[in-house]
């Protein structure tokens, strides 16, 4: 497998899905130029979850789309390269490249009416099919699979805009399985649950890590990130400031250079044993 | 919906579609059964209005998950007034040869137009609702210019054009009107083909690019063919607006959004709701005809927001 500058991550998994020296403008008259990614580099290998943290507008989600191939490289102001086992992946074909790297994003909206069994099955799009043949056997397996993984088999027949924030959700993950990729990138998919779901997610997921599947995870809560990330990404106004394991990253220094101004305090989670942030709510001068 | 019931609601739109066919077909007609007068009058008339009545409706339907829109029809998006002013130019230049109509040059208008709109779409600030202001004015352009061209050039015959501008099904003839039927049916299927890009549209543009999707290129092809349609129903019949619109919102209550099932029965409900408003605008002020899109704007406007008030819907 080509490995362009690979750095290997202790825990001698194929590499998955790389990102090398991605660089990222918008321009637009409307809103000016904002430089929003400078010289990112990540590595994603088999069954490893990766958290990737960072403040508002650090350019998480940006980053995201780049890999999922969603946002194109190809524009003024844009550079880096994306590779899939080794392979350019941005220039696949759409289908190709969503039948292998999964993009969740954090919600999303209906203007039509669907049930979330048909959300779930729309997963199923980049499979193809005949011209009249609306869902498989195959299909109607994998939706099943999937959202009785995610919890929202119970719910199929709703309508999404009838659904709470968090069931929407769980159908989102669920379409994201359905679509067969084994690299997920979760954008704060986890954020709108209550706890249980949370739990209960977060290690339907680890299963899967275990399983080979790869998952990027963006989020807000650091502590979900710290209990269940293997290895951190720290992202600052587009910029890397630290990858590298849970324990490693964790420290108090790098976190408040991440979350300057916020009375923070490291501990340890008396559960787990993870790293855990506490803070108080008041801004530090 | 079971399946029984979705077989049952296509059995009764196909009945009601034949039944509104055979009544158009003898409605207000001769006394004895003139065969002649049948084919040549009658029948390509109600053959256009079918046909039309399901292009006007697919094409709303595709427009509307394409710009991800329920509002999104050929006529709000200005389409239609584009291949209005296409086939009056071309009509001022004497292209009667063009088949029902003059769908090349009405093509070229709705081209033309949608492509401005294309190009709208494709900045990414633009909203939905940028889009839906655009196709205002962009329908406030066309007839504008439509006005500006009659009046500048005032040739012979464009006078006339005023009848057919909202919506006039007495010109059709029969080799017209198979010919154009005969298009609108395929560019039916070739727009029902790519149910599964239309369905992932649902979930917005990035949704569908997230699914595998390449926007962008179904955008650009399935553009191209409504205008297609929609400059040949516009050269067949003139300017019907309404039946894009109200069609596709209740075959969506009926059958849901996913469009393998939709474009059928927006076909087949557009079908009927224009035969029915033939029907219409030839009994309602007898002996004198009112023009179509004058009978599915009164007909059509009322009902939908009566329909609305009563379920507290948002459309």
């Amino acid at each position: 497998m080509d490995h362009v500058g690979s750095k290997g991550n202790g825990l001698n998994h194929p590499l998955v899905l790389g990102a090398y020296g991605i660089s990222f403008a918008w321009s637009s008259y409307a809103l000016g130029d904002a430089l929003s990614l400078e010289e990112v580099s990540l590595e994603l290998s088999r069954g490893e979850m990766v958290g990737l943290l960072g403040p508002n507008g650090s350019g998480k989600s940006t980053l995201m789309k780049i890999l999922a191939g969603i946002l194109s490289l190809k524009r003024p102001g844009a550079s880096g390269q994306v590779r899939y086992l080794g392979q350019n992946f941005l220039s696949m074909p759409w289908s190709h490249r969503a039948r292998h790297v999964v993009y969740v994003p954090p919600d999303f909206r209906l203007e039509f009416p669907l049930s979330a069994e048909e959300v779930v099955l729309l997963g199923r799009t980049c499979q193809g099919g005949g011209f009249l043949r609306w869902r498989s056997p195959e299909d109607q397996k994998k939706v099943e699979w999937a959202m009785k993984l995610c919890l929202c088999w119970d719910f199929r027949k709703r309508r999404i805009d009838c659904l709470s924030d968090g069931q929407r959700q769980l159908v989102s993950l669920a379409r994201a399985l359905a679509q067969g990729g084994r690299v997920l990138l979760l954008d704060e998919t986890l954020s709108r649950m209550d706890l249980s779901h949370q739990a209960a997610i977060a290690r339907m997921l680890k299963s899967l890590i275990q399983e080979g599947w790869s998952i990027l995870l963006v989020s807000h809560d650091v502590n979900l990130v710290a209990r269940w990330a293997d290895r951190v990404i720290f992202l600052k106004n587009g910029k890397q400031l630290f990858q590298g394991t849970v324990r490693e990253a964790f420290t108090s220094e790098n976190l408040k250079v991440l979350y300057p101004q916020t009375d923070l305090f490291l501990g340890s989670n008396p559960m787990t044993g993870a790293p855990q942030v506490f803070f108080n709510g008041e801004t530090t001068r | 919906m079971e399946v029984g019931e979705r077989v049952k609601v296509f059995t009764v739109g196909s009945i009601a579609w034949l039944g509104s066919f055979l009544l158009a077909l003898q409605l207000g007609a001769v006394d004895h059964l003139e065969l002649e007068f049948m084919a040549q009058i009658r029948l390509p008339r109600v053959l256009t209005a079918s046909v039309v009545g399901m292009g006007l409706s697919v094409s709303g339907a595709v427009l509307q998950a394409l710009f991800v829109n329920p509002l999104c029809e050929p006529y709000t998006l200005g389409i239609s007034s584009g291949a209005a002013l296409g086939a009056v130019i071309g009509a001022s230049y004497g292209l009667h040869w063009m088949f029902a109509g003059l769908a090349g040059t009405a093509f070229l208008g709705a081209a033309v137009f949608a492509a401005i709109l294309y190009l709208v779409s494709l900045r990414p600030q633009s909203k939905n609702v940028t889009l839906l202001l655009m196709g205002v004015m962009l329908s406030f352009l066309g007839s504008s210019l439509m006005a500006l061209w009659m009046t500048l050039t005032d040739s012979n015959g464009l006078q006339g054009l005023i009848h057919w501008l909202f919506g006039d099904l007495s010109r059709a003839r029969l080799k017209g009107a198979v010919i154009s039927g005969g298009f609108i049916f395929l560019l039916t299927l070739s727009l029902w083909r790519n149910w599964r890009e239309l369905d992932a549209l649902l979930l917005g543009e990035e949704g569908a690019e997230t699914l595998g999707v390449d926007v962008s290129r179904v955008r650009r092809k399935l553009i191209l063919i409504t205008s297609f349609m929609i400059g040949i129903c516009v050269s067949s019949a003139g300017m019907i607006g309404f039946v894009g619109l109200v069609v596709p919102h209740f075959a969506r209550k009926l059958i849901g959004s996913l469009h393998l099932r939709l474009i059928p029965l927006c076909a087949l409900g557009g079908a009927i709701t224009l035969t029915l408003a033939d029907c219409f605008s030839r009994v309602l002020i007898r002996p004198y005809e009112l023009p179509i899109g004058v009978v599915t704007a009164l007909i059509g406007s009322p009902l939908f927001v009566w329909i609305m008030w009563v379920r507290k819907e948002t459309v």
